[in-house]
């Protein structure tokens, strides 16, 4: 599939989509312009540049398309799902068992994940860099962090 | 007289011990950030924002602002040293720095483009602090039209310097006014695109949406190459340029300084532009141009005034007209929002503390630079040893926990995720965020002078084509968006960007 069609696909359905929900809101008159009125010229234009694009996938010789497949070639991509998915449960547990501990959990997880690193090195890493942040966050900055079940 | 005592305030607000200190750690993040490839400024900008949540907003403006032209210092140290640009505007800084580098000449090219930097720095502080006020003057002249005009213009010039696709350009700057109209109407308090999410009353919120899409897609996409780095082990000496170093020298720092600074001021404009234009032109005029390329210290002296005055430039029109020209000012506009300051002609009048003290402090943090840029290089040499994979996690950390202290709400945070993945997709699909982030800020602003022009004029849109500033901004818009899709310009653009990339 090639990488633009796709992108100006999507694009355009939500261009279309917009279009919709501008009307529904009331476009007004030129005199009294309502509140669909700037959204409906930014989802008109996102639709016609879309359409731009798609129709240029079909001008342009093959050999310039970049297909969906080649944007991930030759890169870790399973790297950045990981650190997502990592970032995902780091939310998950970030208020149930407080800051100290998941950030902890969280750095130690994308130390070790993402590199081999040894596991004295990566525990000193998250252990210094969430007291740093702790302190910098807690004392200088005044932040309210969540406590959790460590109560820090 | 004025000027003088515009100084005065200025020196005194900036003089403060904590606008002193924070200043100090802007331009110190600044200068980290510029060395350190891989995380731009527009993304470590935003990733610092919550770090200003508790100042008074003064302070909080000066140490964001010594985080921009801090980078713009510390961007030349990896150009220089490894061939690698720490940001966007000191590409082209690689191109003879790094060859003075591998002729042993690393120390001078570090030290023309520290004070190349500083020179261009107060010069254009020195035009900053002497335009603003006659600009405030002529701004407060404008009306709605000419604020609607001069974004449309200041979009527009954005996406024509974009290095991809204009068209896809276009399209982000459409999506962010889009996102930027998600919200209570403000003037009919009804809601729009708010799915029925309560958090979406307030709008979609600008730290978990420039947080996402510059700070951590940049770490979503930067984890899945291979960054090898190599910083040789070559000996930095003999930082203070020769004589001969400065008369190669002073002409370019001055043409860079001028021309970067106006530059800096144009919508959309900046100091990547600047560092660009500085060096076809200095290579241009020189009357020996086979020397640039190969190691000419005029190739890295001009580039490095130009981004530096740009930076200084760039703040014209966010102190005197409240508008971005580019996606850093639009940052820094979101940083005085936060502290509920409405930027525009009456910000000199009505926070001259900011005003000045903006102003002022940058006289420091430029002195502040050169002490850090100088001797200590080595510092920021050890600094770039570190492995990425210590850095990232805890980059990724730092976002997490700037979102989240806005609101202390996890839904920030997951906000800001979806619009890292979001950010990521766009640029792995070639879609810039920086048009849709600015577009976002001015969105709002966008429709308010619009409806407020439509309502002056009864409903006429002939009022943008009949005031002399509004149809002049719409003009330029217009040229510059029709010859860039003229066939054969466009191969010229496409080619010039080829070289720059």
């Amino acid at each position: 599939m090639v990488a633009d069609r796709l992108s100006s696909v999507f694009w355009l359905v939500i261009g279309l989509i917009a279009i919709y929900g501008s009307v529904k809101l009331g476009i007004g008159s030129a005199r009294e312009p309502g509140s669909g009125f700037l959204p409906l010229l930014a989802s008109l234009s996102i639709s016609l540049i879309a359409l731009g694009i798609l129709l240029q996938t079909f001008l342009k010789t093959a050999k310039s398309h970049r297909t969906f497949s080649s944007l991930w070639q030759g890169l870790r991509w399973k790297r950045s799902l990981y650190v997502c998915l990592i970032t995902v449960g780091y939310t998950l547990i970030f208020e149930k068992l407080g800051f100290a501990l998941s950030t902890s959990i969280f750095l130690m997880a994308l130390l070790k994940g993402m590199e081999s690193i040894a596991w004295g090195k990566a525990l000193l890493i998250s252990v210094l860099s969430t007291g740093l942040c702790y302190l910098l966050l807690s004392f200088s900055l005044e932040s309210t962090l969540p406590k959790g079940i460590l109560g820090f | 007289m004025d000027f003088f005592s515009n100084f005065a305030t200025a020196l005194s607000v900036a003089f403060q011990v904590d606008n002193l200190f924070y200043c100090f750690v802007g331009v110190f993040l600044g200068t980290l950030i510029g060395v350190l490839p891989g995380l731009g400024p527009a993304g470590a900008m935003s990733i610092l924002l919550p770090l200003t949540f508790k100042m008074p907003a003064a302070t909080a403006i000066i140490m964001m602002a010594g985080i921009y032209y801090g980078a713009m210092y510390g961007g030349s140290t990896t150009s220089i040293l490894i061939n690698i640009p720490g940001e966007a505007a000191s590409v082209v800084t690689t191109i003879d720095g790094h060859q003075m580098a591998l002729q042993g000449r690393a120390g001078p090219a570090l030290g023309i483009a520290a004070f190349g930097s500083f020179i261009a720095g107060t010069l254009g502080i020195v035009g900053l602090q002497l335009l603003s006020p006659p600009m405030v003057a002529i701004a407060l002249r404008f009306g709605p039209p000419e604020y609607f005009s001069l974004m449309i213009l200041g979009l527009v010039i954005l996406t024509y310097l974009t290095q991809k696709s204009i068209l896809k350009a276009l399209l982000m700057a459409g999506v962010g006014i889009l996102l930027g109209m998600v919200g209570l109407d403000n003037i009919t308090g009804k809601p729009r695109f708010t799915m029925g999410i309560p958090k979406f009353m307030d709008g979609i919120g600008l730290i978990p949406l420039i947080m996402g899409l510059l700070g951590v897609s940049e770490v979503l996409s930067n984890v899945e190459k291979r960054i090898y780095r190599e910083v040789k082990k070559t000996p930095i000496h003999h930082l203070l340029p020769s004589r001969k170093d400065w008369g190669q020298s002073k002409w370019a720092i001055l043409r860079g300084s001028v021309l970067g600074f106006f530059l800096g001021i144009l919508p959309g404009g900046g100091a990547i532009l600047a560092s660009f234009v500085a060096y076809a032109i200095e290579k241009r005029t020189s009357r020996t141009p086979e020397r640039f390329g190969k190691g000419a210290i005029e190739g890295v002296a001009a580039p490095e005034s130009a981004n530096n005055a740009a930076a200084s430039g760039a703040f014209i029109p966010l102190l005197t007209l409240g508008i971005p020209s580019n996606v850093l000012m639009a940052i820094l506009i979101g940083a005085l929002m936060i502290h509920g300051i409405n930027p525009g002609p009456m910000l000199m009048k009505e926070h001259p503390d900011i005003f000045w003290g903006v102003i002022g402090s940058m006289y420091f943090g430029n002195v502040m630079l050169l002490a850090l840029n100088l001797p200590l290089i080595g510092l920021w040499v050890r600094i770039l040893r570190i492995p990425h994979s210590i850095l990232f996690p805890l980059i990724l950390l730092f976002c997490v926990i700037g979102a989240y202290s806005e609101n202390y709400s996890v839904i920030d945070v997951n906000m800001m995720l979806l619009f890292g993945v979001i950010g990521y997709l766009m640029r792995k699909f070639d879609y810039e965020p920086a048009p849709l982030v600015l577009a976002f800020v001015l969105g709002p602003l966008m429709e308010t002078a619009l409806r407020q022009s439509l309502i002056m004029s009864d409903g006429g849109f002939m009022i943008f084509f009949t005031r002399s500033i509004s149809i002049g901004c719409l003009l330029v818009a217009a040229v510059l968006l029709l010859t860039s899709f003229i066939p054969s310009l466009m191969k010229k653009r496409e080619l010039v960007l080829e070289k720059e990339t």
